[in-house]
């Protein structure tokens, strides 16, 4: 499948044909400040009725890992990670192919991740509620 | 300048090699076998030089640690495995090392090892929490050298030269052992010298200290000249031990045990120096295994990790170490004997080799990811030839585990 989407800002280098299991699954995603989020745990494919599937997002989150792993741990991981989400939802974070600005080899970064992003959301708690709590945290 | 701090690095490289596993299988391989699977050290030893090179080169080149592009190569069921492997040995290894800081501590302090336990669990925690990440490294290193007691001794006992080498070029087992039990503590040796964490450790070590393509010189340093100066020391321990726990059948299963040589040799000196050898090798592999539950695991989901921000830029990783801190001591904690922790934990990690193996030799291959730094022929011919023999030890690590029951 191809990724070769215009992207309205900074133009992306791609290689001239790439699959998008070797070009953006499970790679490393960083945000503009260069924060690690996360990786990419699946692909978001919409068909258009005129022309090839195009890859709309980035997911991520243990909703989007389970099923790639599979079997009773897949499940599990998909099952902890939608009791974790708001309103027990069980879609993944979406990063839309919009804001990735840069892609390459080792990674991709993205822009406008919200402080909702599930991530975030982990690491923010265990921060308030774990590591400030003990002192020399920062 | 350019040349003290790569002589800095490889000395701490030097003192860093020798963790609870080296001091216990040279100790009881010294004891009982000579030296006749000093074979097996050298094995272990060359895996270590080849996949550290490779590991390395791969960090400074491309920035990226070896385990964070396993998923991202190799498929997300392989990097899983790959991880609960990885950590659950980790573990395992952590907990031997705080049982052998425990021992070191009761050597010097006659309190019982599972009084020291939970200190030493602490004061790997608090390293991990506050201390820098060089000095760290540096301090605990070259404390370590403090092993080189163990060459002094060499020529301070009756040593039989003539006998040493003889049993280095007719490896087979003595006649009171079956080849079985040689065969376990040859598979121990290999596992020794080469533990899967210390890979995905010194790779992560290239990040926290911000290796690029500059440093691939001080880091080949460390791999070329500091890694086998490191099997010296546990060379030196399996020596030591012929002359002093062989005539009288001691078999070197006690932390003591292994540092009677220094004793005989240079008394309370000796002593002195062996101690603070073992508690140095020990708590530095600690500190060690425990970051590396943290990094293995942020680099499979891609956290922030490491050293080179505060813990509450990182909190995942931080409490991930915290954890595995507090599992390990509490299973040090269980009276578990720390010399057969350690024994099966090293036999275990040479089963999970290959894994480690394999996608060190995927990557450091990948020309898009490691451009004209990707792995030679030479490189190459010697990495598939360990990855090979990673395999058979591997096959029949599990095996003589449970024939032998770890070594009896």
């Amino acid at each position: 499948m191809s990724s070769r989407e215009p992207l309205p800002h900074e133009p992306l280098e791609l290689p001239p044909t790439a699959d998008a299991n070797s070009l953006l699954l499970d790679r490393q995603l960083y945000d503009a400040d260069g924060h690690a989020i996360g990786k990419v745990d699946d692909l978001e494919l919409s068909d258009p009725a005129d022309g090839p599937p195009v890859v709309t997002a980035l997911l991520c989150g243990p909703t989007a890992l389970g099923p790639r792993i599979g079997d009773t741990v897949g499940t599990l991981w998909f099952e902890l990670g939608r009791l974790l989400r708001p309103g027990h939802d069980p879609y993944p974070d979406r990063i839309p192919m919009s804001d990735v600005i840069v892609l390459n080899r080792t990674e991709i970064r993205v822009r406008g991740v919200p402080d909702s992003f599930g991530a975030r959301r982990v690491e923010r708690w265990l921060r308030t509620n774990i590591i400030e709590r003990i002192p020399g945290s920062s | 300048m350019k040349l003290l701090k790569v002589t800095l690095g490889v000395m701490t490289a030097i003192g860093g090699f020798v963790d609870i596993g080296n001091l216990v299988t040279s100790g009881i391989s010294g004891a009982r076998f000579g030296l006749t699977l000093v074979w097996a050290l050298a094995l272990g030893t060359l895996g270590m030089i080849v996949y550290g090179e490779m590991a390395g080169r791969v960090t400074a080149v491309s920035k990226r640690t070896v385990f964070h592009v396993v998923r991202d190569r190799l498929g997300v069921r392989f990097a899983l495995v790959n991880l609960v492997a990885s950590i659950a040995l980790t573990m395992l290894t952590l907990a031997a090392e705080l049982g052998g800081v425990g021992l070191a501590m009761e050597l010097a302090s006659s309190v019982n090892y599972l009084l020291w336990v939970p200190v030493a669990g602490f004061a790997v925690w608090f390293t991990i929490w506050r201390v820098p990440f060089q000095w760290m490294e540096r301090i605990l290193g070259l404390l370590g050298l403090a092993l080189v007691v163990f060459v002094v001794a060499l020529f301070h006992l009756p040593t039989d030269w003539h006998a040493l080498g003889s049993d280095i070029v007719h490896p087979k087992p003595p006649a009171s052992e079956s080849m079985a039990t040689w065969l376990f503590y040859a598979v121990s040796l290999v596992g020794a010298a080469l533990v899967p964490f210390q890979l995905f450790f010194f790779s992560s070590g290239g990040i926290e200290e911000d290796w690029s393509s500059e440093d691939l010189g001080e880091m080949r340093a460390n791999a070329f000249i500091g890694f086998p100066l490191g099997a010296v020391l546990s060379l030196a321990i399996m020596a030591a031990a012929v002359p002093v726990l062989a005539p009288v059948g001691i078999g070197g299963r006690h932390l003591g045990e292994v540092g009677l040589p220094a004793v005989v040799a240079l008394g309370k000196v000796g002593l002195a120096f062996a101690i603070v050898g073992f508690f140095a090798a020990t708590f530095a592999a600690a500190v060690e295994a425990a970051l590396s539950t943290g990094y293995v695991a942020a680099q499979h989901y891609g956290w922030d990790w490491g050293k080179f921000v505060k813990p509450r830029e990182a909190a995942r990783f931080h409490v991930v170490c915290l954890l595995g801190v507090i599992a390990a001591t509490a299973l040090t904690l269980t009276t578990i004997d720390p010399v057969q922790l350690t024994l099966v934990s090293v036999v275990l990690g040479t089963a999970a080799i290959p894994l480690t193996f394999f996608p060190i030799l995927v990557i450091a291959n990948d020309r898009e990811y490691m451009g004209d730094r990707a792995n030679g022929r030479f490189a190459n011919l010697l990495g598939v030839t360990c990855f090979a023999i990673s395999v058979i030890t591997s096959l029949a690590a599990v095996p003589l585990l449970i024939i032998t029951r770890a070594g009896q």
